[in-house]
């Protein structure tokens, strides 16, 4: 007999079981590593900081809250005592450039550049300030370009 | 929001006035934290852009709402679908006046508790606000800190009715700014 009351309450508890481990793991889930998240876009720091100067409300349609590929030079690098690094990119000379926020799990990759050099970010869009605003952003490699 | 967007056009007009008197930063700091019975909440935003001129005594703080980060990404994804709509509303901004910033000496090192008089608009809605700043003067460098409750109603924050009893009404909002940089002269 597949539907016996012990079969029934067996299915019961396991169905029990599925959803409370569901409901704890996305209870306690941290926010994602977007290490191998496909970006919307790949661009360079001038255009995107043009766009949002244009049009912020368009920029926003396009990239809020969603990740993209930045590329340019490094401008600044500040490290709070390894509890935060952000990442500037773009040209020293102009007030807006892209802001990057590392993620934490991420934070090795940069000791190896340096103000002036090139590198490629990946990081979700949370808007513009003075800057295009990155968080949770990783270092893209040149063979993942 | 017409006004929060004048941000960027604010500093650039700042730099070409009387640069000696206006400091600002990319890297202040905003956090809130609310007590509740079902869980507390809490969240780091590090990329606050404000502008501070000693000798009018005007302060500026702008902030993007989807720039606050959480320990679990379910309760981020909440607070910017569910509470602060932040697609519809990307930026909080506060705009006030430090009422005497004359306590303000530059020239020396000094902590100076000051009065702070303006208005916070979040999520669409302009509310008054008046707290105290505790301003730090090192080295000549500036340092800012101050902290204010809120209440989310007043800013049309609507809480769910199912979780409506556990969670807190109000948020202890925290500003820190570690160091103000010289606006630089163009």
């Amino acid at each position: 007999m597949i539907f016996s009351k012990k079969n029934i309450a067996i299915i019961s508890v396991l169905i029990v079981l599925s959803a409370a481990t569901y409901l704890y793991k996305e209870y306690y889930r941290k926010p994602a590593d977007i290490t191998n998240v496909q970006p919307v876009a790949k661009i360079n720091v001038a255009v995107i900081v043009d766009q949002y100067q244009r049009d912020e409300a368009k920029a926003n349609q396009q990239y809020l809250n969603k990740p993209i590929q930045v590329q340019g030079d490094i401008t600044e690098i500040i490290n709070q005592q390894d509890t935060l690094i952000n990442v500037f990119i773009g040209n020293t000379n102009s007030v807006h450039n892209v802001s990057c926020l590392l993620d934490k799990r991420h934070f090795s990759a940069i000791k190896k550049y340096a103000t002036g050099q090139q590198i490629t970010i990946r990081g979700i869009c949370t808007g513009f300030l003075l800057d295009v605003e990155l968080n949770r952003c990783v270092i893209v490699q040149d063979n993942e370009q | 929001m017409k006004f929060l967007l004048s941000l960027p056009l604010f500093i650039l007009l700042g730099v070409s006035a009387v640069a000696q008197s206006k400091y600002f930063t990319k890297a202040g700091k905003i956090s809130f934290f609310s007590k509740s019975s079902m869980e507390n909440i809490e969240a780091v935003n590090n990329k606050v852009v404000s502008v501070l001129d000693v000798v009018s005594g005007q302060l500026e703080f702008a902030v993007l709402m989807k720039g606050f980060e959480f320990e679990k990404a379910l309760m981020q994804e909440h607070f910017n679908e569910n509470y602060v709509e932040s697609d519809k509303f990307p930026k909080a901004l506060f705009k006030g006046t430090i009422e005497n910033s004359k306590a303000i000496s530059l020239t020396t090192d000094n902590v100076a508790t000051v009065k702070v008089i303006g208005s916070l608009t979040m999520h669409g809605v302009t509310n008054p606000v008046n707290t105290t700043a505790i301003i730090t003067i090192k080295n000549g460098v500036i340092a800012a800190s101050s902290s204010f409750t809120i209440t989310l109603a007043d800013y049309k924050i609507t809480i769910p009715d199912l979780v409506a009893e556990k969670i807190n009404k109000k948020i202890t909002i925290t500003i820190t700014i570690p160091a103000y940089q010289p606006l630089p002269a163009k």
